[in-house]
């Protein structure tokens, strides 16, 4: 309200929605992710894929299996879910750890604005982590992905990211019910690493863990991706590309359903910071 | 030593035994340290075995199950005991702890011990993995030495737990080291990959490090070979992390009293 009396004219709500969805992300992003600081940043997010990516190389080695691109790729793709699973997890149930839900869900924003505008930096982040993997790998193991592949390849990254993040949603609004969040996204993680095709060819799991697996993000990103390192481009990775997004908008919606849930669930028990 | 001297030494073993008893009560009904001890070493176990039966069956799934019941060790030793003085600093129970009459070198000894025979769960769990869900023929060829391999291997792991839970506890950002030293030393120590695999610069730092020597010991007490030297070596890295934990334990405390920051998060 103006000094004269004056009511303002409210704001667009198209513009509202990206302010909240690009701004709020943004600070939220600041305020929730842990690692964020260059202390928490390098080692965690960086040094500790790289070593990953070593040690599963290596133990590809002993055993005799795979190509060392199989698991260089596998594995870069793969550590985009430490942003997508961790990130978003924090991004969303530290909201609850921090009592600060409530005076978020009492703002009349719109709800799919603060929910994925979160997402978009956790997403670049993860994109971030698996192009310095893919870096680290070319310095250290002399991987070299067929370069007229690469875009397409970045395209699978891109869509994977995205695809975990939409995962680390449903986790994170599954941290607004569940005491401790932290644990389902640790085990998450690492089962990511076996059901997914990441350090074992999938068609050497049981049957449930590879219909698991189709389901689960990263398996038809890292499918793509494989392919396309190798050279072999065509409709076959650009299917598991598409696959790979379906399969994060369906996270990504049955996030959203949960958080929404859980938040009207909330406002009936007035119980939305408890802990 | 006079009298009250010796009564206050006598009493440091039970020091040490309630503390590490204490920390295996917390430990063992922590989510986190039963997943870092049980579900993570069996996810590890499974990739190594699975790669095992789809490459060239060049080592046996025995092999992988020691290796990963002691990455397990490993990861409990990291978290737990690199975070422990710091988690105590953060509850505000760090200050007591210094001003209690009991050398602090002790209580973080116990806490150390502690951690690290809750990792113990992640050995058990991956042989009885290899068994049920593998079929290996998991059967020691000395279940004696197998067994002196394995406590020796807990203590020294949890010596060099006093030695960077002391450390850590300078560093605020503790928890990120965890996040990085986890895999080198699963990589370097040759607990899934054969250390002739790896480069030689990486040898000597294996050498320094207690999981070398205590997954050899298992893996020899269990396949037949000779234990005892590896055992030894077990012991005297032992040795070494009990003397550099001490001073490095010393050194903290006083800077910590200095600087004030011992209730400082």
């Amino acid at each position: 309200m103006s000094a004269a009396g004056e009511v303002a004219a409210p704001a667009q709500p198209g513009r509202h929605f990206w302010r909240v969805f690009l701004i709020g992300g943004l600070i939220s992003y600041r305020a929730l992710f842990y690692w964020i600081t260059p202390w928490q940043y390098i080692p965690t997010m960086l040094a500790a894929p790289t070593f990953q990516i070593l040690f599963f190389v290596y133990l590809g080695r002993a055993a005799g299996v795979g190509s060392t691109a199989f698991f260089v790729v596998g594995n870069c793709i793969q550590i985009c879910s430490m942003s997508g699973i961790y990130g978003m997890t924090m991004a969303i149930s530290n909201e609850r750890f921090f009592q600060t839900l409530s005076p978020i869900l009492a703002t009349p924003s719109d709800r799919l604005a603060v929910f994925l505008g979160r997402g978009l930096p956790v997403l670049i982040s993860g994109f971030q982590t698996c192009c310095f993997g893919f870096l680290v790998s070319a310095l250290i193991l002399g991987f070299r992905p067929a370069p007229a592949e690469l875009p397409q390849l970045l395209l699978a990254v891109l869509v994977t990211s995205a695809s975990c993040t939409g995962f680390g949603m449903a986790l994170g609004s599954i941290g607004l019910r569940v005491r401790d969040v932290f644990l389902i996204a640790n085990i998450a993680y690492f089962m990511v690493l076996l059901v997914c095709g990441v350090e074992v060819p999938l068609h050497q799991l049981p049957l449930p863990l590879r219909a698991l697996a189709q389901i689960l993000p990263l398996t038809h990103g890292i499918a793509a991706g494989r392919l396309l390192a190798a050279g072999r481009a065509g409709a076959a990775p650009l299917l598991d590309i598409l696959l790979e997004g379906l399969v994060g908008v369906c996270w990504a919606t049955a996030a959203y359903l949960l958080f929404r849930y859980f938040e009207r669930s909330g406002r009936r028990s007035g119980a939305f910071d408890r802990l | 030593m006079s009298g009250p001297g010796v009564r206050e030494a006598l009493s440091w073993p039970r020091v040490v035994a309630w503390g590490w008893f204490y920390q295996l009560k917390m430990q063992a009904q922590s989510g986190f340290m039963l997943m870092t001890a049980v579900i993570q070493p069996l996810i590890f176990a499974s990739i190594a075995m699975a790669d095992q039966q789809a490459g060239n069956h060049g080592l046996p799934i025995l092999y992988y199950a020691l290796g990963a019941g002691i990455m397990g060790i490993w990861s409990t030793v990291v978290f737990g005991c690199g975070g422990a003085l710091s988690w105590q600093r953060h509850q505000g129970t760090l200050e007591p702890l210094v001003m209690v009459p009991a050398p602090f070198v002790l209580v973080l000894l116990g806490i150390s011990l502690g951690t690290a025979t809750v990792g113990l769960y992640s050995m058990a769990a991956t042989l009885l993995w290899a068994a049920v869900v593998f079929r290996a023929h998991v059967q020691m060829a000395d279940p004696y030495l197998f067994t002196l391999g394995a406590v020796v291997t807990v203590v020294s792991l949890g010596l060099l737990g006093l030695v960077m839970g002391s450390s850590f506890v300078l560093y605020r950002n503790a928890n990120a080291i965890s996040n990085m030293i986890e895999y080198p030393v699963w990589l370097v120590t040759g607990l899934l990959v054969p250390l002739s695999l790896l480069p030689g610069w990486s040898h000597p730092l294996a050498y320094a490090l207690a999981p070398t020597w205590g997954v050899e010991a298992l893996r020899a007490a269990a396949f037949g070979g000779q234990p005892l030297p590896a055992i030894g070596w077990c012991l005297l890295a032992s040795l070494g992390y009990l003397a550099l934990g001490v001073w490095l334990v010393g050194v903290v405390e006083r800077r910590a009293r200095k600087s004030a920051t011992l209730n400082f998060q």
